[in-house]
């Protein structure tokens, strides 16, 4: 579903993503595993256009999707989820979640309606998004944030998520609950590329995985085989 | 009923009517605001813009079309000019992450200046409206009709843009895209095109501006420069980011200007627009009512 040939991008100077070439299958649970500053999160960018690639390209659904910008790629159905969150904090959380469903929803006439079957969804899936559905996004603690991150992807009924650093400044037993939910997720069909530098916790999740060290890719492969690949976890114990 | 001196009197008449003219001070400030939530930048020939909106009003009332058409025309006009400094202006130079677009934006403000003296001409000109003549009395203050215009028009402008702004999905889009551009093109919002609408909608209340001062001022080319200068005093007093602050900043601007106009001479009407906007930038640089932006890590 989604093909990376050869992807070099960067910020200034060299480039942080040197030729990184990845695969991920309709329907699978994709994991790029490496370090801080490995290129993950670099790779995420310019996969989804927030970034111009310097080199190679993007496939999605076999349409070469390199260099479009990022609210056409999202159109397509190929989500970010940021590093960070990025919720928009003066907003409430509603709003947030209508913005998920921004390019379905009429610019002018009544939204509400229109978006109120998803939006049942997501405070299924999150109750406390629910409860707190009037609230600025911006007083939320981090992980009611990550959830509203997740829950405006989704209102996008993407076909692609990719998800980068879900686990970034989040405690423990947040994470927990912020990667249940991305198995439900992948258990429900989502396809998912996951960025994430807790080796143990993504390669638990996903199907195959790439680690990644200095911008390319070192090691490849089905992720309950590097699981059990002791180089894998004495360099990524997390 | 207190009895107050005639004195008094003729000063309080000054301030309230100084401080009606603050509103559309106000709504000038709040087209910079709207701009410069969306994409970090302002129009420096807003005074232009609100100076082409009285002509074009004037121009349209005189081929016979009622006035609230006329107004209505102007707003048009108003919106199309402010997308297309954007378009020719701003976004080149914010494209090459420089400040050129101050430059520029005064530039096509001096463009529009001199086509209006070439096709206007250089003379003041009265804005006809509909207002009934005489004046309402309030307690021995008298308000015009055309100065009451002002209030109630600038007033209602922006009561309207702020609730478009809360309850549509363009509106939430905008303010997503002021909040964090990148997330916002995440959602598959254009920011471009909300950057756009911005400035549309900026424009378009200028436009309307020209259309209620003119009735009290008179409308000429020489507007244009000293509007520009009070409307961004009164932005950069309020703060970019507070919402209405910029009333109060526009009235107490109105008013002061005026009474410094009665009590030290007409000379010396445009120094406080000038001091406040010194003093301003010197003691809070963030406005005296916006916010400190703090981030959350």
């Amino acid at each position: 579903m989604l093909n990376v040939e050869n992807l070099r991008a960067g910020y200034s100077g060299d480039d942080a993503v040197r030729g990184i070439s990845l695969e991920v299958a309709e329907g699978s649970c994709v994991a790029l595993v490496g370090a801080n500053g490995a290129g993950k999160s670099t790779l995420a960018k310019a996969l989804c256009g927030l970034l111009i690639p310097r080199g190679g390209r993007v496939f999605f659904d076999g349409k070469e999707i390199t260099g479009l910008p990022a609210s056409e790629v999202a159109r397509r159905g190929l989500c970010l989820c940021p590093e960070g969150r990025r919720v928009f904090g003066p907003l409430t959380v509603e709003e947030n979640l209508f913005l998920g469903a921004y390019p379905r929803l009429p610019s002018f006439g009544p939204f509400r309606r229109a978006a109120s079957g998803d939006l049942k969804r997501i405070y299924r899936m999150f109750p406390r998004l629910g409860e707190r559905r009037l609230q600025q996004a911006g007083s939320l603690s981090g992980g009611e944030q990550q959830m509203l991150a997740i829950g405006r992807v989704l209102m996008a009924r993407p076909r692609f998520m990719v998800l980068d650093e879900p686990s970034m400044g989040l405690a423990p037993v947040v994470v927990k609950e912020v990667f249940e939910a991305i198995r439900s997720l992948h258990a429900s069909g989502m396809t998912i590329l996951l960025s994430e530098q807790f080796a143990k916790i993504a390669l638990a999740l996903s199907d195959r995985a790439y680690i990644i060290e200095r911008g390319s890719v070192v090691l490849e492969g089905a992720s309950k085989g590097l699981a059990k690949n002791p180089a894998v976890m004495a360099a990524y114990l997390g | 009923m207190i009895i107050l001196d005639a004195k008094y009197i003729a000063l309080a008449q000054m301030a309230v009517g100084g401080g009606l003219m603050g509103m559309a001070y106000a709504l000038v400030a709040y087209g910079f605001q709207l701009t410069y939530a969306a994409g970090k930048a302002v129009n420096f020939g807003q005074g232009e813009l609100v100076m082409l909106g009285a002509f074009a009003g004037i121009s349209l009332a005189g081929t016979g079309l009622p006035y609230w058409v006329s107004v209505l025309g102007a707003m048009v006009a108003g919106a199309v000019l402010g997308w297309f400094v954007e378009r020719v202006a701003v976004r080149l130079a914010l494209k090459q992450h420089n400040e050129g677009w101050i430059l520029l934006t005064i530039i096509v403000g001096l463009f529009a200046l001199s086509s209006v003296e070439n096709i206007w001409g250089r003379d003041d000109r009265p804005f006809p409206a509909p207002w009934p003549a005489g004046a309402l009395d309030f307690f021995g203050i008298s308000v015009t009709w055309p100065e009451l215009a002002i209030a109630m028009g600038a007033m209602g402008i922006m009561t309207l843009v702020e609730l478009a702004k809360r309850y549509t999905m363009a509106g939430i889009a905008v303010q997503a895209v002021s909040a964090d551009p990148e997330a916002a093109e995440l959602c598959g919002v254009r920011s471009r095109s909300a950057i756009s609408l911005s400035w549309a909608v900026s424009g378009a209340a200028a436009a309307f501006a020209g259309t209620v001062i003119g009735p009290v001022t008179t409308v000429g080319p020489t507007m244009a420069a000293a509007l520009t200068l009070k409307a961004f005093s009164v932005a950069v007093v309020a703060g970019l980011d507070s919402g209405f602050g910029l009333v109060i900043a526009g009235i107490a601007l109105g008013a002061v200007e005026n009474l410094s106009g009665y009590v030290l001479g007409s000379g010396w009407r445009e120094a406080p627009g000038l001091i406040l906007l010194i003093l301003a930038l010197a003691l809070r640089p963030q406005g005296v009512f916006g916010k400190k932006i703090i981030r959350k890590v």
